[in-house]
């Protein structure tokens, strides 16, 4: 390149660069500090210096943190899982030729452009027991279905069913569009070398796959750690505890007790957790460009 | 050489499954419109053909447009409209810069800024909402559009310098080249060439910095309470102790999802690949 002119690249760079610092870096780092504290804000004490107390309690002594951990990591689980599957069935289906290609495109994104708060008052409203669409439909065919939602056993899958419904288009765009970027005559060789439709997606289609799949769960998997207001709309947290995520408590925790010091030791076991997953997703970024 | 097409068990399985995708996807939003221009004590109904199974209403949007609502409804489409615009054209300032910086001149490190960059991204936000609300306390920000804008400029930052890196680093340089060569300074190159090429981009950028603003959450309820009000926040708005009121709900969901999902369809090629933090590229 002939812009070889170091001091006007920095010129470039700086603001940017500054911002993030200054709003980004700094307020994580303030919130560290205060993780160190004892500040319940909500009695007018003041911070008190309490060391590694916060993470202490955090990990040996509070059942609900593990609680919301284990409901999120359940919930992260099970829908990048589902996403991804259906995702990989549709795209597969649906990358050959097909009519209103952008028609279908166009309608199948509007889920995950919607607000998160949107998706989660419709479903909310279908889903309501006395007057929902979806008990309604049921109790046609004289099957009663129970409040979903009231029920611990069952609310958790409710609300991955709304995660499944808003980002499995996630998955199945981004596969079609690697899919359609290999040359067709890949798979042509495969099935003049005589591999059946089976053979053909698990010996070449899966493999030529796998990086992207890789990249595109794992930044699933970092957004659907920080699941917030699907619960905050739909459940807030309950019935009991059973569907608090890991944002929820911490900011239950924060801005309805105002137990900062302890809030933002929670958020920042959080943002270990998530940066140790976008560390595998930057590196594979780093690799690829 | 041009093939007949033939319906084949092939095409039928696909038509299905496509069909099935459709209405599972489009139905919510259906029956949520279906909702909104339903008389309230009819909304128990099976009906979802206007005119013919029941007699659609406007009760519902002119109770929340015109009515007893109209104050938060115009608060909510106002913040909304304000926030989302300014923090994009922010977000975008800052963005073509570093983003331009990072394509085009040569840093030691510069993939490694790059990628911290984009690390911001990831980190959840209730991280950084509490610093952000004592910061904003201190201030005397809370409760007001600059704490939001602020907050959702950070929010959207990386994401603009990462997509407009790439965007860059597609233009041909040898135009800018010719540029400087022809006598124009590094900035002029950047102004008068660089930008004007790279405006498709820039576009598709702003509206994305657009829907994800619009439709942020976290942020608003924990930095404003009463006088700045998106209108994700007026439809939480709407959760009385009576219960909630369908009639109301889908209405303002139909006005708040409405704007974001209208503009991912015009730029529906650039969305998957600003979700994907430009992993796929179409």
């Amino acid at each position: 390149m002939a812009i070889t002119k170091r001091y006007t690249g920095f010129f470039f760079l700086i603001p940017g660069v500054a911002f993030l610092l200054i709003m980004g870096i700094f307020p994580l780092i303030w919130s560290l500090t205060l993780a160190f504290h004892k500040w319940k804000a909500a009695t007018g004490a003041g911070k008190v210096f309490i060391g590694f107390k916060n993470f202490i309690d955090i990990l040996t002594d509070d059942s609900r943190f593990w609680n919301s951990l284990r409901f999120t990591v359940l919930y992260v689980l099970i829908v990048v899982l589902v996403e991804l599957v259906l995702g990989l069935v549709l795209a597969y289906i649906l990358s050959e030729k097909i009519r209103f290609r952008n028609f279908f495109r166009i309608l199948f994104l509007l889920p995950m452009a919607a607000p998160a708060i949107g998706v989660a008052f419709i479903w909310r409203m279908l889903l309501n027991p006395d007057a929902g669409i979806v008990s309604k439909i049921f109790a046609g065919f004289s099957i009663n279905i129970p409040g979903l939602l009231t029920n611990a056993a069952t609310a958790p899958y409710v609300l991955m069913l709304i995660d499944i419904w808003e980002w499995t288009p996630f998955m199945f765009m981004g596969l079609l569009a690697a899919l359609q970027s290999f040359p067709p005559e890949l798979f042509e060789a495969a099935s003049i070398d005589g591999a059946n439709g089976l053979q053909t997606f698990g010996y070449v289609t899966l493999p030529l796959l796998k990086p992207i799949i890789i990249t595109l769960s794992l930044l699933r998997v970092i957004d659907a750690f920080k699941l917030f207001e699907i619960v905050f709309a739909v459940t807030s947290g309950g019935p009991g505890s059973s569907t608090e995520s890991l944002s929820f408590y911490a900011y239950t925790t924060g801005f309805s007790y105002f137990n900062l010091g302890y809030a933002c030791a929670l958020s920042w076991i959080f943002l270990w957790i998530v940066l140790g997953i976008s560390n595998i997703v930057l590196n594979r970024f780093r690799k690829e460009t | 050489m041009p093939k007949k097409r033939k319906v084949t068990l092939g095409t039928i399985i696909i038509w299905i499954v496509l069909i099935v995708f459709s209405v599972w996807t489009i139905f919510p939003f259906f029956w949520t419109v279906i909702t909104s221009i339903k008389i309230p004590g009819e909304r128990f109904t099976y009906g979802f053909i206007p005119y013919v199974q029941f007699q659609p209403t406007s009760q519902n949007w002119s109770n929340i447009l015109s009515g007893p609502e109209q104050e938060r409804t115009l608060l909510g489409l106002k913040s909304s409209i304000i926030i989302s615009a300014i923090s994009s054209l922010l977000v975008l300032c800052l963005g073509c810069l570093s983003g331009y910086a990072l394509a085009r001149f040569s840093f030691r490190k510069s993939k490694d800024i790059a990628v911290w960059i984009l690390s911001n991204r990831m980190f959840p936000p209730i991280a950084v909402a509490i610093p952000f609300f004592l910061m904003m306390r201190s201030l005397r920000l809370l409760d007001t559009l600059p704490a939001i804008i602020i907050a959702h400029t950070v929010f959207n930052l990386p994401l603009a310098i990462w997509l407009m890196r790439d965007f860059f680093k597609e233009l041909p340089k040898e135009i800018e080249e010719a540029a400087l060569i022809d006598g124009c300074s590094v900035i002029q190159t950047f102004i008068r060439v660089a930008l004007p090429l790279a405006l498709p981009g820039i576009i598709a950028a702003y509206i994305l910095c657009f829907i994800f603003s619009w439709n942020e959450f976290l942020f608003v309820i924990t930095l404003s309470y009463k006088n700045v009000m998106t209108l994700p926040v007026v439809i939480t708005g709407t959760l009385t102790v009576v219960g909630i009121d369908f009639s109301r709900i889908s209405t303002l969901t139909i006005l708040a999802i409405t704007p974001p999902v209208v503009l991912a369809a015009f730029t529906s090629k650039y969305l998957v690949r600003g979700l994907t933090l430009g992993a796929v590229k179409e």
